[in-house]
C-alpha cells in the first residue's frame, strides 16, 4: 500500500486518542460525585507524572526517584509565589514560568551530578534519592516561609471550580501521554532505547549518551514542575510529602506494576492505585500498603514487564512495515595532504604492565592496513587508544591533523573515526532499521515527532545490508539476528557514519567462509574505491594477505614490522614470532 | 573536647549503621534498599526483648540471628532471581522494605516505642561528663570493625568474598561457589544491620519508619567507601565531623543533608571513591 508510507500514518492513532481522551475528560464531570472528581483530578496528575518516570526508567533505563521531588518543587514554587506575592494574572504567569524553569535548572544540576564518564546507573539512582531528601529538609528548615511540616494552605488559586480542575488535569494527562507517545515512536525517540541498551555504542556513533540523559532529566523535570503547578492550584495545598522521596518511590511502583516502557500501563496503574488507595486507606491502611508492596516485589521478580506487558504478550499487534531503503550519494571527500592518522611515540601501560611501547604509525586515505600479532601483542589496546582520547596514553595521536587526546569517543567519532568491536555491539532492543537510522543521527538530527518511512544510508552501508541479507531483516528486532548478521549489522552501522577511518577488531571472527569473502570485498571497495582508510585487526592470515595494502606487526607492545604483504609474508621475524620463539 | 567526642561517637554510629550495607555492596554490587527495614527489625528486637523481660543485651544476639535468618530468606527468594538485573534487585529490596515495614506496623502498631537503655548514665572523660552509651558506641564500632577485618582478612569466607569483589566471573570460573558467597554475605550484612538496629534503639525513638532516616547516610558512605572497610572508617569520620560541625554551627536540620550533598559531590569529582585513592 502506498498509503503505508505516508509520513503521517503513524500519527493517526495518537491523534485519535487525543480526540477521544479530550472528549472523555470534558464529558466526565457530570457523572462523577465530588469525592471521585477530586480524587481523580489528583490521580490523573500523578498518572502524567508516572508517564515521565516511564520515559526515564522504562525507555532510557534511568531508575529515578526524583520526579516526585521535581513535581514538589514546581508545586512549592507556585504556592510560595501565590502565598507571598499575591494572585494577580501576571503573578500566575510568573508562577507557571517559575514552576517550569526552577525544576528544569535543578534537573540539569541533578543530571550533571548523576551522569558523567564512568558513572553507573546505581549512582544515578542513589543521587535521585538524595535530591528529594535534601529538598524535604530545605522545606522543613524554611520555617513560616515554606510552612515547614504543615505545608502551605489557603492561598488563592486559578479561578476554576472542581470540574474545571478535573478537566485541566485530564487534558494535561492526555497531552503528556500523546506527546510521549508521538516522541517514543519517532526517529529521535529511538535514542532513548539506544542509550538504555548500549551507551558505549551510542558514544562510538558520535552521540553523547550522558548529554542525552542530562537533557532528558532536565526536560522531564520541567514537565513534572508543570504538573506540580496544576496540582498546587487544584488541591490548594502543598505539603512536604509532595517533595519527599517516598512519593518518588511510589511513582516507580506504579510504573513497575503498570508495565515499564508502555506509557499507558503506568498511567492507568497510577490512576487505579491512587484511586483505590483513597478508597481503601480509611479501612485498611496498612494491609493495603502490604498488599501493594508484596505485589510490587512479585511483579519485579516474575513479570518485570508489568500488567501492560502481560497484556501485550497475549495480544500481539502487527509489526510496523519495514522502511524503504534509499542509497545516499557519497558526500565529496575533502582529501588533505599528509597522513589521515598520525601516531607518534604512543605508549600505554596498566600499572606496572606496559602494553604499548613507543608506537609510530601513519595511515593514509585509501589504505587497508592490517594489524597482526600474537595474543597479548597490544592490538586491541591500540584500537582503543585510537578511538578514545580519554585513554591515559602517552605520545600523540592525530586524526586529520587534530590531536585526539582528551576527546571522548563521540568527539573522536566526529573527526571521522568509526570503530567496530570484537563482540558485536548493537542496540538489542531496536529493529535493524532503527539501529541503522541511529547510526546516522550524528549527521542528520532525527525528527522528534515523525517516524520516517524511508531509510537513507550511504552507498557502502547499503551494499553491506544488501550483500549480507540484512535487507530482508530490516523490520526484525536486532537481538534476534544470528551471530553473523549481528556482526554485519555493526559493520553497516559503522559505515553509515561515513567514517574516514574505520577501525575493525576481528570483523570476521566466527563467520563462515562465504561471509568472510563478502566482507573482504566490501572493505577493498571501501578503501580502493572510496578513499576511506581501514585499520583491521585480524588473526586469519590468509584473509589479511588477500585484502591488505599494508601490514603492521605488533609484538609485546612494540611495532616490529611495517611493510607490504610480501615483506611480512616472507619475513623470518614474523615466522619466529608466531612459532613462539620471539622472546628476548 | 565535647565536640571531638560528638564527632567520634557520631562517626562510630554511622560506621555501625553502614557496615552491613558495605558488606553487601562489595560482594553483590547492589545497594540494599531494604537496609532501613533491617535496622528497624533490629530495633524492634530490642523492644521485643524488653517485653519478654530479657536482659537488654540479649537483644544483640537475637537481632543478629533474626537478621541472619530473614536475610537468608530474602536472598534466596528475591535477590537471587534478579542476579542479572541489578537495578530490579534494588527495586525489589525497596519493595521488601515496604513489606517489612507494614508487617511491623501490623504487629506492633505504628506508635513510637521506647527501648530500654543499654548503658545508662554518664562517664567523666577528659574533664567533661559524656553519655556512657555514646562512649560505648565508639568502642562498639571499633570492635565491629576489628571483627569484620579479622573475618575479611583471615577466614575462608573472607578470602572468597575478596575474590568475588575483585572479579566475580573469574572467581566462578575457578570453581568458587559464588552464589553461596553472595548468600552468606547478604546474611552477614542483614545480621549486622539488625545488631546496628539494636544499638540505635536507645538513641532514637523506635517506630516502623525509623530505618529510613539512616538510609541515605549509609548509602552514601557505602558508595564512597567502595567495598573497603578501611575507607568506610575514614569516610565515617569525615561525615561525622561534617554532620556535627554543621549541626553545631549552622543548623541541626542541615547537618544530615550536608553529609548527603558532600558525598554526592565527592563522588562526582572523585568517581572511583576514596578507596582507590
Amino acid at each position: 500500500m502506498a498509503e503505508a508510507h505516508s509520513p503521517l500514518t503513524g500519527l493517526r492513532a495518537p491523534a485519535l486518542f487525543a480526540l477521544i481522551g479530550a472528549a472523555a475528560v470534558a464529558a466526565a464531570p457530570p457523572f462523577l460525585d465530588a469525592f471521585a472528581s477530586n480524587v481523580l483530578t489528583r490521580s490523573m496528575l500523578y498518572a502524567a507524572l508516572a508517564v515521565t518516570v516511564d520515559l526515564l526508567w522504562g525507555y532510557t533505563g534511568v531508575l529515578t526517584f526524583a520526579q516526585g521531588a521535581f513535581f514538589g518543587v514546581g508545586a512549592y514554587a507556585t504556592a510560595l509565589m501565590l502565598t507571598h506575592l499575591g494572585a494577580t494574572p501576571a503573578l500566575f504567569v510568573a508562577a507557571l514560568a517559575l514552576a517550569i524553569v526552577l525544576p528544569a535548572a535543578l534537573g540539569a544540576l541533578v543530571g550533571w551530578i548523576s551522569f558523567y564518564h564512568g558513572s553507573t546507573p546505581l549512582f544515578a539512582s542513589v543521587i535521585s534519592l538524595v535530591f528529594p531528601i535534601v529538598a524535604t529538609q530545605l522545606v522543613y528548615s524554611g520555617g513560616a516561609w515554606t510552612g515547614s511540616s504543615s505545608g502551605l494552605v489557603g492561598y488563592d488559586v486559578l479561578p476554576l471550580e472542581g470540574e474545571g480542575f478535573f478537566r485541566l488535569a485530564g487534558l494535561l494527562l492526555v497531552a503528556v501521554l500523546v506527546a510521549a507517545w508521538v516522541f517514543v515512536r519517532s526517529d529521535a525517540g529511538k535514542l532513548l532505547i539506544a542509550v538504555r541498551d548500549n551507551e558505549a555504542r551510542c558514544a562510538y556513533l558520535g552521540l553523547d549518551p550522558k548529554r542525552i540523559q542530562i537533557a532528558l532529566t532536565a526536560i522531564l523535570a520541567a514537565v513534572a514542575g508543570l504538573i506540580g503547578f496544576v496540582f498546587a492550584n487544584a488541591s490548594s495545598v502543598v505539603a512536604p510529602e509532595n517533595v519527599g522521596f517516598v512519593f518518588g518511590t511510589e511513582i516507580v511502583i506504579w510504573v513497575a506494576l503498570g508495565g515499564r516502557a508502555t506509557l499507558f500501563g503506568p498511567a492507568f496503574a497510577a490512576i487505579g492505585i491512587d484511586y483505590l488507595s483513597a478508597q481503601l486507606s480509611g479501612d485498611l491502611p496498612f494491609l493495603w500498603q502490604l498488599v501493594l508492596g508484596s505485589l510490587f516485589v512479585v511483579t519485579i521478580i516474575v513479570a518485570p514487564e508489568g500488567a501492560a506487558g502481560l497484556a501485550r504478550r497475549l495480544w500481539r499487534g502487527g509489526t510496523a512495515a519495514p522502511p524503504r531503503l534509499l542509497s545516499l550519494e557519497a558526500a565529496p571527500r575533502e582529501t588533505k595532504a599528509g597522513p589521515l592518522l598520525a601516531v607518534r611515540g604512543l605508549s600505554r601501560g596498566f600499572g606496572a604492565l606496559t602494553v604499548l611501547r613507543e608506537i609510530d604509525l601513519s595511515v593514509k586515505s585509501g589504505e587497508l592496513l592490517s594489524l597482526v600479532g600474537p595474543n597479548g601483542a597490544g592490538k586491541t589496546t591500540l584500537m582503543r587508544c585510537l578511538s578514545d582520547g580519554r585513554e591515559p596514553f602517552r605520545g600523540e595521536i592525530a586524526m586529520g591533523g587534530q590531536d585526539i587526546a582528551g576527546r571522548p569517543p563521540n568527539r573522536v567519532a566526529a573527526l571521522g573515526v568509526g570503530r567496530k568491536f570484537q563482540v558485536a555491539s548493537i542496540f538489542e532492543g531496536l529493529s535493524v532499521a532503527d539501529c541503522l537510522r541511529l547510526a546516522r543521527a550524528s549527521h542528520e538530527t532525527p525528527s522528534a515527532w515523525r517516524a520516517s518511512a524511508a531509510l537513507a544510508l550511504p552507498a557502502p552501508c547499503v551494499e553491506v545490508v544488501k550483500l549480507t541479507g540484512l535487507i530482508d531483516q530490516l523490520g526484525a528486532p536486532a537481538r534476534l539476528l544470528s551471530h553473523g548478521l549481528k556482526q554485519a549489522l555493526e559493520l553497516a552501522m559503522v559505515l553509515a557514519l561515513e567514517p574516514q577511518l574505520v577501525l575493525l577488531d576481528e570483523p570476521t571472527a566466527g563467520l563462515t567462509k562465504g561471509e568472510r569473502t563478502l566482507i573482504g570485498e566490501v572493505l577493498v571497495k571501501l578503501t580502493a574505491g572510496q578513499g576511506c582508510a581501514v585499520v583491521l585487526v585480524e588473526h586469519d592470515f590468509d584473509f589479511v594477505r588477500e585484502i591488505s595494502s599494508r601490514i603492521v606487526v605488533l609484538h609485546q607492545g612494540r611495532l616490529v614490522m611495517d611493510g607490504t604483504v610480501e615483506d611480512v609474508a616472507n619475513s623470518a621475524l614474523v615466522r619466529e614470532i608466531y612459532s613462539g620463539g620471539g622472546h628476548g | 573536647m565535647l565536640l571531638a567526642l560528638d564527632i567520634l561517637s557520631t562517626a562510630a554510629i554511622l560506621f555501625l549503621v553502614a557496615l552491613g550495607l558495605l558488606a553487601i555492596f562489595g560482594v553483590l554490587k547492589i545497594i540494599n534498599f531494604a537496609h532501613g527495614a533491617w535496622l528497624t527489625v533490629g530495633a524492634y528486637c530490642a523492644v521485643l526483648a524488653a517485653r519478654l523481660g530479657l536482659n537488654p543485651w540479649a537483644a544483640v544476639p537475637l537481632a543478629f540471628v533474626v537478621g541472619l535468618t530473614l536475610g537468608g530468606l530474602a536472598e534466596i527468594l528475591i535477590i537471587r532471581p534478579l542476579y542479572r538485573r541489578p537495578l530490579d534487585a534494588i527495586l525489589a529490596t525497596w519493595g521488601l522494605g515496604i513489606v517489612v515495614g507494614q508487617l511491623i506496623t501490623l504487629v506492633f502498631g505504628r506508635d513510637v516505642q521506647f527501648a530500654p537503655a543499654l548503658l545508662p548514665g554518664a562517664w567523666r572523660i577528659g574533664g567533661v561528663e559524656y553519655s556512657a552509651y555514646r562512649l560505648f558506641a565508639i568502642f562498639a564500632a571499633l570492635l565491629a570493625g576489628a571483627l569484620y577485618a579479622l573475618m575479611f582478612e583471615t577466614t575462608r569466607l573472607g578470602l572468597l568474598a575478596r575474590a568475588v569483589i575483585m572479579n566475580e566471573t573469574l572467581a566462578r570460573a575457578l570453581g568458587i561457589d559464588t552464589a553461596r558467597v553472595r548468600l552468606f554475605t547478604f546474611m552477614l550484612g542483614t545480621g549486622l544491620a539488625g545488631v546496628a538496629g539494636v544499638l540505635l534503639s536507645p538513641l532514637t525513638s523506635v517506630d516502623p519508619n525509623m530505618g529510613v532516616a539512616w538510609l541515605i547516610g549509609a548509602f552514601m558512605l557505602a558508595m564512597v567507601a567502595d567495598a573497603s572497610y578501611v575507607a568506610l572508617g575514614l569516610a565515617s569520620l569525615a561525615f561525622g565531623a561534617v554532620q556535627v560541625l554543621v549541626s553545631a554551627y549552622v543548623s541541626p536540620v542541615l547537618g544530615g543533608v550536608a553529609v548527603a550533598v558532600l558525598a554526592a559531590l565527592a563522588l562526582r569529582l572523585r568517581p572511583r571513591g576514596f578507596a582507590r585513592g
